[in-house]
C-alpha cells in the first residue's frame, strides 16, 4: 500500500513541476512553434528570395517623385503628363485602351512627350490598392506595360472575382511571376504607391482619372476621360509652344 | 422739349438684366481665353484646354467641340459688349437667352447622367454639381425676363420718338 502511495506522490510531484516549469518559460518560447507553423502555411518570402528593388524616384521637368520604372519616354521631352488612375476605375481603362495606348505611340516614342503613370487607389473599389501593387512590382521587373494591359482589359473579370494575381500570372512566365509575388508579399513599393497618392493629393485629384499636364512651368490639370483626337489637339498646342 | 424714359419695373429689370448677363459674358469669354492666369498662356493652349471640357460634356462630335471651343470664348465677349451697347437688343438679347439655354440644358443633362467633369464656365476646375444647375437656371430666367421685356418695350413708342402733344 505505502509503496503505491509513493507512486502516486512523485507522479503529481513530477507532473507538478513539469506544469510549473511550462508556467515560468517566456512567452516568445511558447509561441515558437506556433509561429513556425504560421509562416510554413503563409510561404512568406525570406528577405534574400525577394528580388533587389529601387524606391528611388527621379525628378523630370520639374515634376518630382517619378518612379522611373512606371514613366516612359525622353526625359528631355518639352511636355510631361502624368495620368493618375485606378485599375478598377471603368472611365481608366477607356482613358487607357483609347488614348493612353495611341499617345505612347505618337508622343511618348517618339520623344515629344514624358508619359508618368501614377496610382491613385480609391478606397471605394475592393481590388485597386492589390491591383496597384501587382502593376508596380511588374513595373520593377520591367513588365509594365503588358500587365498594366492585361489588368485594365481583364476588368471585369478580376473586378468580379479578386483574382488579380492570375491576370497578372498569365502574362507573365513563372519566373517573373514569383519575382512579382516576391515583391509585393514584402511590401516594398509600398511608399511609392502612397507617394503617388498623397502627390495627387495636392492638385487636388478628386476623382480618376485625372491627367496633368505640365509644359513651360504651368500646370494643366483635367480630370475625366478623353478622346484621343481631343487629348491630341491640346498635345499639339503645348509641344509647339516656343 | 425731350422727356426721359418712363421708369417703370420693366425698364429696370432690363437694365439689371443686361448689367449682369453682359458682366457674366464678357468675364467668361475672357477667363477662357487666358484660363485665369497671369501670365496668361499662349491662346492655343487656353482654346485646347476649353476644348477638353466641351468634349467632357459627351454632346459634340470631336469637330463640333473644337469649332465650339475656338468660337465661344469671342462670341461671349461680343455679346455681352453688344448687350452693354444696346444697339439692336431684342436680336442680342434673345440670342444669349439662346446660348444660356443651351448651356442650361448641357448641365442638366451632365448633371442627371451623374458625369463628374468640370463645368468649364469660367475655365477653372469647378466640378459640376447641383449648385451649377441652379446657377444656370438663374441666368436663363433672367435672361428670359429680360428678352421678353425687351420685346415688350419695343412695342411701345420711345418717348423721345412720340408725337409731342400740345
Amino acid at each position: 500500500m505505502i509503496p503505491r502511495l509513493r507512486l502516486v506522490l512523485a507522479s503529481v510531484l513530477t507532473l507538478a513541476a513539469f506544469g510549473m516549469l511550462l508556467l515560468a518559460a517566456p512567452p516568445e518560447q511558447k509561441s515558437a512553434q506556433t509561429k513556425t507553423s504560421a509562416a510554413k502555411s503563409t510561404a512568406t518570402p525570406k528577405p534574400a528570395d525577394v528580388p533587389a528593388v529601387s524606391t528611388a524616384t527621379i525628378t523630370v521637368n520639374g515634376v518630382t517623385d517619378i518612379d522611373p520604372t512606371k514613366a516612359f519616354g525622353s526625359k528631355s521631352a518639352a511636355v510631361v503628363v502624368e495620368i493618375f488612375s485606378d485599375f478598377q476605375c471603368p472611365a481608366c481603362k477607356q482613358l487607357f485602351t483609347n488614348t493612353t495606348q495611341r499617345v505612347m505611340e505618337n508622343y511618348v516614342n517618339t520623344g515629344k512627350i514624358y508619359l508618368v503613370h501614377r496610382d491613385f487607389p480609391l478606397p471605394m473599389h475592393a481590388y485597386s490598392r492589390v491591383a496597384a501593387s501587382y502593376s508596380r512590382a511588374a513595373a520593377h521587373i520591367g513588365k509594365c506595360e503588358p500587365v498594366e494591359l492585361a489588368l485594365f482589359q481583364n476588368q471585369e473579370k478580376w473586378e468580379a472575382n479578386g483574382d488579380i494575381k492570375g491576370t497578372v500570372a498569365a502574362v507573365l512566365s513563372p519566373a517573373e511571376m514569383k519575382k512579382v509575388q516576391a515583391i509585393v508579399d514584402a511590401k516594398t513599393l509600398e511608399p511609392l504607391i502612397e507617394k503617388d497618392k498623397q502627390l495627387g493629393q495636392t492638385f487636388p485629384v478628386t476623382q480618376t482619372p485625372t491627367t496633368v499636364f505640365h509644359a513651360k512651368g504651368a500646370t494643366y490639370p483635367y480630370a475625366g476621360t478623353l478622346s484621343y483626337e481631343v487629348m491630341k489637339d491640346f498635345l499639339d498646342q503645348l509641344v509647339a509652344q516656343k | 422739349m425731350m422727356q426721359s424714359a418712363p421708369f417703370n419695373y420693366r425698364r429696370v429689370i432690363i437694365w439689371i438684366s443686361r448689367l449682369v448677363l453682359a458682366g457674366i459674358f464678357i468675364y467668361a469669354g475672357y477667363a477662357k481665353i487666358t484660363m485665369g492666369r497671369s501670365p496668361r498662356p499662349p491662346l492655343g493652349v487656353a482654346l485646347g484646354f476649353f476644348e477638353m471640357q466641351v468634349s467632357s460634356y459627351q454632346i459634340l462630335s470631336h469637330q463640333a467641340s473644337r469649332f465650339v471651343a475656338h468660337t465661344l470664348p469671342f462670341a461671349e465677349i461680343a455679346l455681352g459688349l453688344l448687350l452693354l451697347i444696346g444697339w439692336q437688343l431684342r436680336v442680342w438679347a434673345t440670342l444669349i437667352t439662346l446660348i444660356i439655354a443651351g448651356f442650361f440644358a448641357s448641365v442638366v443633362r451632365a448633371y442627371s447622367m451623374g458625369l463628374q467633369i468640370n463645368c468649364g464656365c469660367f475655365a477653372k476646375p469647378e466640378p459640376l454639381d447641383g449648385m451649377t444647375v441652379v446657377r444656370d437656371g438663374a441666368l436663363l430666367l433672367l435672361a428670359v425676363l429680360m428678352t421678353v421685356f425687351v420685346f415688350m418695350e419695343a412695342r411701345k413708342p420711345h418717348p423721345w420718338n412720340a408725337t409731342p402733344t400740345l
